[in-house]
């Protein structure tokens, strides 16, 4: 066994991927290990159910209690087949006869029936092992990855059924549908007549079938598993490194040493100015055209072609449905009736009008979430709405707006309280002024706007008169409140005067 | 002989050149993995079915609603929103990835189990089995529509142990493969018999230039030195 010649990859693997290497080991060796195995097995199958035709029970149950010995051979293709060395079919039936010779007795009575049958066989075979030197080994291997065999074979019972019955079923599809109408399935399966025997036969040799797809990966998935607890036991994996190190050194070191030797030679490096033999200079032409060739090739142009299927003007028939619908069953019937009933009816409309409830509470919920984008960008009307809504504010920097709290003519009231409580004639019109731009002007004004902004803003409405003079109260106003300068009597004469004329119209609207 | 060894990995490329290998996963552990969810779903079922059929019609109703729901929808929202883990699958440490590796999404895990149905074909299984037995990377055919594969997750590693030594240094080069070796056999001295610990150390004791007796204190050494101050 030279482990540099192994077919597969060695390294340690978990249980689960150790099977799944034994797939790919029967996958690779499929046609050989199905043809040897249907060659040895299925001569016997013929013969166990030429000799116990009255019995087809018993005959695929013996033919299923040998499978151990037919398992000798494809484990024995496996083993050889690892090592590079895969015999052909000729070789391999010969040497059926041969494998048989150990231990056939205890594999078909005390151990056939065990679970991790797969996991241990290469131990008889392979290692040639008896007795208690298989005892010992066997304890040793089944320290781990025994569970995973028992698995295996636990799968592989249901994966037979199943596979089984799926032939039967397929064959059950295949049969014309008039021969159908004629059969009684059940009462071919009771029967005991010569007539269900070829039946039973028949489905027999549906198992012989599938066993011949399946044995040999059963097999070879024992076998890896085996391979795959010796490797982690006895670190193949690292004796196969540790090998090839030892070569590429042993290779290395007399090179190493020439290496060294030569180095203390003086030898000039290739200088980068050195003259680099001389490239033919290709023609701009042929250089387009292989250019051209390139890019038509796959890394650069990928053409593809698509096929798609297109609908076709004849439509399915539709008869064979209502063919089918005058024969219900009864259980279906009674169900039906029962959806008719009443008592169903009164639920089945709570549950239409949940559902629909549903729907609309969806529906309102969306509505509601995208209030703000359906007002921007679906109604016109609302459009404007809410700049109208927008409350006036009743003071702005402490000062009474209300229409209510300043008196009908403003001018004259200030001019009667400029002896006495100039402080107070001066706000007085500046309120006076705000008032106006709030009310008369419609001016968006915030309580939050300082006197600088509401300036500006009445800069926006292009009226230079009033501009002005909020320009000359506003500054006069900013000096009395935060500078505590009175206006001289000139100005507040002026600034009455202003007023009236701005505002002649006359008193409040 | 094949050129290349057989394997059980599956390499892919990404974008960036980086070789990802992933390890699909073959019938045995699949087939394990879906016969746990197929009793999970048989507990939910029973569970729910029971309070249900008290109920008569509306209990068929709502039972043929249930029905609908597990059997089509168990696989798809526990791939999707569980990193492509069905409760089974993440017993049996598997885990759906797209055929790049990249996380499962909707339409592909819808198409590979609703074509279940499919590989059930004609009975239990049937194609899906056969399909998964001989396809390289153990696809189903729903797995083939889908472009999906289903793969061994990653598990944690435990810090492996390694043997107390002097680090040592060689005065030639080692590749990738060979220090994982000689690590991986200062990790593992503890699963291995001492004699075969011996065997395989003195392979490379001539290149070492020690006695066989010694080279397992010297690769344990060496081991130590490629593992660097820890």
């Amino acid at each position: 066994m030279r482990l540099s010649d192994a077919s597969v990859v060695i390294r340690p693997r978990t249980a689960w991927e150790a099977m799944d290497l034994g797939v790919l080991m029967a996958r690779e060796h499929r046609l050989l290990l199905m043809s040897s195995w249907a060659l040895v097995t299925l001569p016997v199958f013929a013969a166990l159910t030429a000799l116990l035709w009255k019995y087809p029970s018993t005959a695929i149950f013996l033919f299923w209690w040998l499978k151990p010995a037919f398992d000798r051979l494809p484990l024995y293709i496996l083993s050889k087949a690892l090592f590079g060395e895969t015999p052909s079919i000729k070789q391999a039936v010969r040497q059926w006869p041969r494998l048989l010779k150990g231990q056939l007795l205890a594999s078909l009575t005390w151990r056939r029936l065990s679970l991790s049958r797969s996991f241990v066989m290469p131990v008889s075979q392979l290692e040639g092992l008896d007795g208690p030197a298989r005892q010992k080994r066997l304890g040793v291997l089944q320290q781990r990855n025994a569970g995973a065999a028992r698995w295996l074979t636990t799968i592989g019972v249901h994966l037979e059924i199943g596979l089984w019955f799926g032939c039967m079923t397929l064959f059950y599809l295949f049969i014309p549908q008039n021969l159908e109408s004629d059969w009684d399935w059940q009462r071919l399966i009771l029967a005991t007549s010569s007539e269900g025997l070829w039946l039973e036969h028949l489905s027999n040799a549906f198992y012989a079938v599938i066993l011949v797809f399946w044995e040999p990966i059963y097999v070879a998935c024992g076998f890896s598993l085996y391979l795959n607890r010796r490797t982690v036991l006895e670190a193949w994996d690292l004796e196969l490194v540790f090998r090839r190190l030892r070569q590429r050194l042993s290779n290395v070191v007399p090179l190493l040493l020439l290496m060294m030797g030569l180095s203390l030679l003086p030898f000039s490096p290739p200088a980068m100015a050195e003259s680099s033999p001389s490239q033919k200079p290709l023609a701009t032409q042929d250089a387009s055209q292989s250019i051209k060739s390139l890019m038509e090739k796959p890394p650069f142009k990928n053409p593809e072609t698509v096929t798609r299927y297109r609908f076709g003007e004849d439509k399915p028939p539709v008869k064979n449905k209502a063919h089918r619908d005058g024969k219900l069953p009864d259980w279906l019937k009674a169900l039906l009736d029962n959806l008719n009933s009443n008592t169903f009816k009164h639920i089945a409309q709570g549950l239409e009008v949940l559902l629909w409830g549903l729907i609309v509470g969806a529906l309102i919920t969306l509505v509601w979430r995208y209030r703000e984008w359906l007002r921007t960008f679906v109604s016109r009307r609302r459009l404007r709405k809410p700049q109208d809504l927008k409350v006036a504010p009743a003071q702005l920097f402490g000062l009474e707006l209300g229409l209510e709290t300043l008196p009908d003519d403003i001018a004259s009231a200030a001019e009667h309280l400029w002896p006495t409580q100039p402080r107070e004639a001066l706000g007085l019109l500046y309120r006076g002024l705000l008032s106006r731009l709030l009310h008369d002007f419609n001016m968006p004004l915030k309580s939050a706007d300082t006197e600088g902004q509401i300036l500006e803003r009445v800069n926006q409405l292009q009226q230079p008169q009033l501009l002005a003079f909020s320009d000359d109260l506003t500054r006069h106003w900013q000096n009395l409140a935060y500078g505590h300068r009175l206006p001289p009597p000139s100005v507040q004469q002026q600034l009455c005067s202003d007023w009236r004329t701005l505002f002649s119209r006359g008193s409040n609207p | 002989m094949p050129s290349a060894p057989l394997d059980t990995r599956y390499q892919i490329e990404t974008p960036e050149g980086i070789e990802l290998p992933l390890r699909p996963a073959g019938l045995t552990s699949r087939v394990l993995a879906f016969a746990f969810d197929l009793g999970v779903r048989a507990v939910v079922m029973g569970v729910l079915l029971v309070p249900l059929a008290m109920l008569g019609n509306v209990g068929i109703g709502l039972g043929s609603l249930l029905l609908f729901l597990i059997s089509w929808w168990y696989m798809v929202l526990f791939e999707v929103l569980n990193q492509g883990c069905s409760p089974g699958k993440q017993v049996m440490g598997l885990r759906v990835v797209h055929d790049d590796g990249t996380p499962i999404g909707w339409s592909a895990s819808l198409i590979r189990n609703l074509l279940r149905f499919v590989d059930m074909l004609p009975f239990g299984y049937f194609l899906g089995a056969i399909s998964c037995l001989q396809h390289p990377h153990f696809k189903r055919l729903g797995d083939l529509a889908a472009g999906t594969l289903v793969i061994y997750r990653e598990q944690p590693l435990l810090r492996p142990q390694i043997p107390q030594a002097t680090a040592l240094r060689l005065p030639f080069a080692l590749d990738l493969s060979e220090q994982r070796a000689i690590l991986g056999f200062a990790e593992r001295q503890g699963e291995l018999s001492t004699e075969r610990v011996h065997e395989l150390a003195s392979i490379l004791a001539t290149p070492l230039h020690v006695s066989p007796a010694r080279a397992v204190e010297q690769l344990n050494g060496v081991a130590r030195g490629l593992l660097g101050p820890t």
